[in-house]
């Protein structure tokens, strides 16, 4: 009697707790199945807790077993564990954080110590051609996989763009994932301007590179000396553009239409030195340039710089080189203060006073 | 012998018999929960879990959120091993020891209803576990806090130069978010209900069980089951047709039978950050609720008819 | 006839018998049994171990459930929870709690019967006086002794007023103090017009206090009556003298011989009962003999 009353029950129950069961699975509290697979993967008791209740325990543990294993430089380990936390608890990104970053920078980094110190040559052929790259994979296959599991997090998308840009060397790739990563609510501020940085690096792009470079030169809170350098380079793309596809005259045609356009006006400075070699008149239309006041204030560098190609006003351009350098030091890129050496050392300037001492640089 | 002495003394508390008193049970239920309390199970079990909720501040070491996602899950799996293990060892001992002591006998020579005497026992247990509970998740979210803002000042000092007012409010928002927060009384409420139909379980199966021991044992089981019970769910909705029908069938009569125990589970999503809706919530309390009633049921129809 | 007069218990034809686990028969332990309790009566229920006199009370109370047959209190059936409301029981060897106190034991079953916190106060308290247990109120149960055991349970047998009280080896293992404590509350229930069942192997105790008397073996009811007329000698007459001369008895004993058909069956001195030397001796309460009306 009891019996029937618990059938008749549990009848009455399957559909509802089935309900229930998909709702948990659409919240994203049934990433974990306990199937053999799992079971595989799990020490017996692992596998007890991990279905008991005690999933999210089990996956600390493995994380720690991971980090044990890093320090022995067990890589093999590291990775067995890092699949064990990353499928216990899929929408942790940490998780995967961890897992591509012991891949593709800890073993990595590890193996290419070991290629230095190798004599043997096989040895030396397989790190280099099988276990750094795999390695790299492994990195990049974690952290595309936890990417698609926290589509709302900006982590995994840039740990992408990161193994793209500092370990494949394509800056295409990188850029594209740092802009996804950008795009996540959570994004700090800085991804974005990674996304710039690569995109300035990638040859072919340099229109779609400027527009974000500039708005963000112009328009953001903060510019860092990558900034501030791509904004200069790409600009110098430009310049050479215009030089190569325009004559002086069309330039100055150009430029009366478009006074705001002060790109021209270096355009037309940059025909000048290459041409005549006519320093003055570069320096005119350099005077031009600086008037407007968009102009991005590393033009004022080169300006001062050009005026100090003329011996007879290299003190007068050392003065408000040394103005400028005392007051915005960012705008000098190293071989501005390369420049700004020579200068000192042809005016003679003593020691104590020299601004760049030595060879150290900045 | 005179006249009076003929007929049955009438006075008011004879006939006022009700035939459900909220006051019974709760006597009963008070009655259970102090006799609990002294039983050395208890103590044991709650200083044992109090001492790993506590040993949480010996963790160092760890980048900070492991470090809080390790306090977490050793702090809630301390309270689903005390309140899951105490359900099942404290229920399965309330019915054998009243019978053994015969203290069942003054009560049921009361004018108790057998029904009355059960629920009063579960109510008891339950609220015992809940109270434990509370006491658990304050030390727990006392830990927690003072972790938080422990780790706050170090990251604080860690950093290079002088941290902007908006750097320290981004760290704290940062920290804080993987600390002390609101999710965690769901989960802690999530242990609660799972261990209330493990009592609910035990309760029957003591009711027909000779002893202890033995109730507690295949309480276990049933309780294991229970876990395991949503694969069997779904050999028997397979997505795809894998399985023979045969194992199908078995799996069947699992899943109606045994309880679905995994559907509480929900505090490790909770740990990794994941919340829980309300409706959710909701949802496993009424179940819960339905898990209790049912069971209740089930023990009185065994236990009516039980010679004692 | 009996039918007519309401009955404090009424047990008609009642059998239990429990099934023998991997085996046909049955174990009969109440068989075809009747019986009647009248309001106001003490009723001794005697028999030997294994005879159904603990079956047939728990069938009475409650505990168990009759194969066939009837058992009613007050005209209520015991198969009705509400039947125990106007009952008292004091099981053999009685075990509560531990750690409560007695005031708090009292209390707690006096909320069982569903009496209101004021009312379980007052009772408590006369209830502990009345067991001569005011000075352990407090005491945890743990400390008390087993006459004082004893005496908490009846108190929590009394504490929803009962009009029946059923005691199981009432004075099992107490001591004589204890024992007389105990059977003078007896009459005092029976004084309060309180209908007792009583069933012990102290067969003395049970002649002193029961109106009535049944006797029950292998299930069956074998002797019932009024103790009076059960266990009287219908032949034999009794007088016991004091400060007789040895010249009375003389005259006495002639008288005897002279009359046909009258034997002197014995003469000496009565003896007083161990008991009673003992309470005596010991300082108890003062003999309360018995008078037969």
């Amino acid at each position: 009697m009891s019996l029937a009353i618990l059938v008749v029950f549990g009848f009455l129950k399957i559909p509802f707790e089935s309900q229930t069961e998909q709702k948990l699975k659409d919240k994203g509290f049934r990433d974990w199945v306990p199937n053999m697979s799992a079971r595989e993967q799990l020490t017996q008791a692992s596998f007890i807790g991990a279905i008991g209740g005690f999933r999210s325990l089990v996956a600390s543990i493995y994380d720690l077993r991971a980090h044990e294993a890093f320090r022995d430089k067990d890589w093999g380990s590291v990775e067995r564990f890092r699949k064990v936390t990353t499928s216990l608890q899929p929408r942790f990104a940490k998780h995967w954080d961890l897992a591509a970053w012991d891949m593709a920078w800890n073993a990595y980094a590890y193996y290419r110590s070991k290629s230095e110190f190798s004599d043997d040559d096989l040895e030396l052929w397989r790190i280099e051609k099988m276990i750094m790259p795999s390695y790299l994979e492994k990195g990049l296959s974690f952290a595309k996989e936890g990417a698609k599991w926290t589509p709302e997090s900006y982590r995994l998308p840039m740990v992408i763009g990161d193994i793209y840009a500092q370990k494949y060397n394509n800056p295409k790739l990188a850029s594209e994932w740092y802009f996804k990563s950008s795009q996540a609510k959570d994004a700090p501020s800085y991804i974005y301007r990674a996304y710039a940085t690569q995109l300035a690096k990638c040859v072919g792009m340099e229109e779609e590179a400027y527009k974000v470079v500039s708005n963000l030169y112009n328009g953001g809170k903060v510019r860092t000396l990558t900034l501030r350098r791509d904004m200069e380079r790409l600009e110098a793309y430009f310049v050479n553009k215009l030089v190569q596809s325009n004559s002086i005259n069309e330039l100055k045609e150009m430029v009366k239409k478009e006074n705001s356009n002060y790109i021209i006006y270096d355009a037309i400075a940059t025909h000048y030195l290459g041409e005549e070699n006519n320093i003055s008149l570069a320096v005119n239309a350099y005077r031009e340039l600086v008037k407007n006041p968009k102009a991005p204030d590393f033009y004022r560098r080169k300006f001062a710089l050009l005026i100090a190609r003329d011996p007879a006003n290299e003190e007068r351009a050392y003065g408000l080189l040394k103005n400028m350098y005392l007051s915005t030091p960012q705008i000098f890129r190293r071989v501005d203060l390369i420049e700004l050496k020579k200068i000192e050392s042809n005016l003679n300037i003593p020691l104590n006073e020299k601004l760049i001492k030595s060879d150290a640089s900045r | 012998m005179t006249v009076e002495n003929n007929e049955p003394i009438d006075n008011e508390l004879n006939s006022k018999f009700k035939l459900f008193s909220p006051s019974r049970v709760m006597a009963i239920a008070m009655n259970t929960f102090t006799q609990l309390v002294r039983m050395k199970v208890f103590y044991f079990l709650l200083i044992f879990s109090v001492l790993i909720i506590g040993a949480n501040v010996l963790f160092l070491n760890f980048t900070f959120e492991q470090e809080l996602k390790i306090l977490q899950d050793v702090s809630f799996g301390a309270m689903t091993l005390f309140a899951s293990i105490f359900s099942i060892v404290g229920t399965a001992l309330l019915i054998p020891k009243d019978i053994e002591d015969r203290t069942l006998y003054s009560i049921l020579t009361k004018p108790v209803p057998r029904f009355e005497y059960l629920i009063g026992k579960l109510l008891g247990i339950l609220f015992l576990v809940a109270v434990s509970l509370v006491l658990m998740s304050i030390l727990f979210f006392a830990v927690l806090f003072f972790r938080q803002h422990g780790i706050l000042a170090e990251e604080i000092n860690q950093m290079r130069g002088q941290p902007t007012a908006e750097q320290i409010s981004s760290l704290k928002e940062n920290i804080f978010a993987q600390g002390l927060r609101l999710e965690l009384i769901n989960g802690v409420v999530a242990v609660f209900l799972k261990a209330a139909v493990a009592a609910a379980i035990a309760l029957v199966v003591s009711t027909f069980a000779s002893s202890t021991l033995f109730t507690i044992i295949v309480s276990l089981v049933i309780y294991f089951i229970g876990h395991a019970q949503s694969m069997a769910l779904d050999y028997y909705f397979p997505e795809g047709d894998m399985h023979g029908a045969f194992q199908r069938f078995i799996a069947g009569i699992v899943a109606i039978i045994f309880p679905n125990l995994q559907i509480f589970n929900v505090v490790d999503g909770i740990v990794s950050g994941q919340s829980v809706p309300m409706s959710l919530m909701f949802r496993l309390t009424g179940l819960t609720g339905f898990y209790l009633f049912i069971y209740s049921f089930v023990s009185w129809v065994l236990f009516a008819k039980k010679e004692l | 006839m009996s039918e007519d007069l309401p009955t404090a218990v009424q047990i008609k034809n009642l059998t239990k018998t429990f099934p023998v686990p991997f085996k046909k028969e049955k174990v009969v332990a109440v068989d075809n049994l009747s019986l009647s309790v009248m309001p106001g009566e003490v009723y001794g229920l005697i028999g030997p171990n294994g005879s159904g006199k603990s079956t047939t009370m728990k069938v009475l109370l409650g505990l168990i459930s009759a194969t066939s047959g009837s058992s009613t209190v007050f005209g209520m059936s015991s198969t009705e929870t509400a039947s125990r409301g106007s009952v008292g029981f004091l099981p053999e060897n009685p075990y509560f709690y531990k750690y409560l106190t007695g005031a708090e034991t009292i209390a707690f079953y006096g909320k069982l019967c569903g009496l209101k916190r004021k009312v379980i106060k007052e009772r408590t308290s006369e209830l502990l006086n009345l067991v001569e247990l005011e000075g352990a109120r407090d005491r945890r149960l743990a400390g008390y002794s087993k006459g004082m055991l004893q005496r908490i349970g009846l108190a929590q047998a009394l504490v929803g007023r009962p009009n029946l009280v059923v005691l199981d080896e009432p004075t099992a293992g107490v001591d004589p103090a204890g024992s007389r404590k105990i059977r003078d509350l007896i009459m005092q229930l029976k004084d309060q017009g309180i209908t007792v069942i009583l069933s012990s192997h102290l067969l003395e105790q049970v002649q002193e206090v029961c109106d009535r008397v049944g006797i029950i073996f292998e299930g069956k009811l074998v002797r019932e009556g009024s103790l009076k007329t059960l266990i009287e000698i219908e032949d034999q007459t009794e007088i016991v003298l004091e400060n007789a001369g040895s010249d009375l008895l003389k005259k006495i004993t002639d008288l005897i011989n002279q009359e046909n058909g009258v034997n002197l069956i014995r003469s000496g001195r009565p003896r007083t009962t161990l008991e009673t030397l003992f309470l005596k001796e010991t300082g108890g309460e003062s003999q309360d003999v018995r008078n037969e009306s």
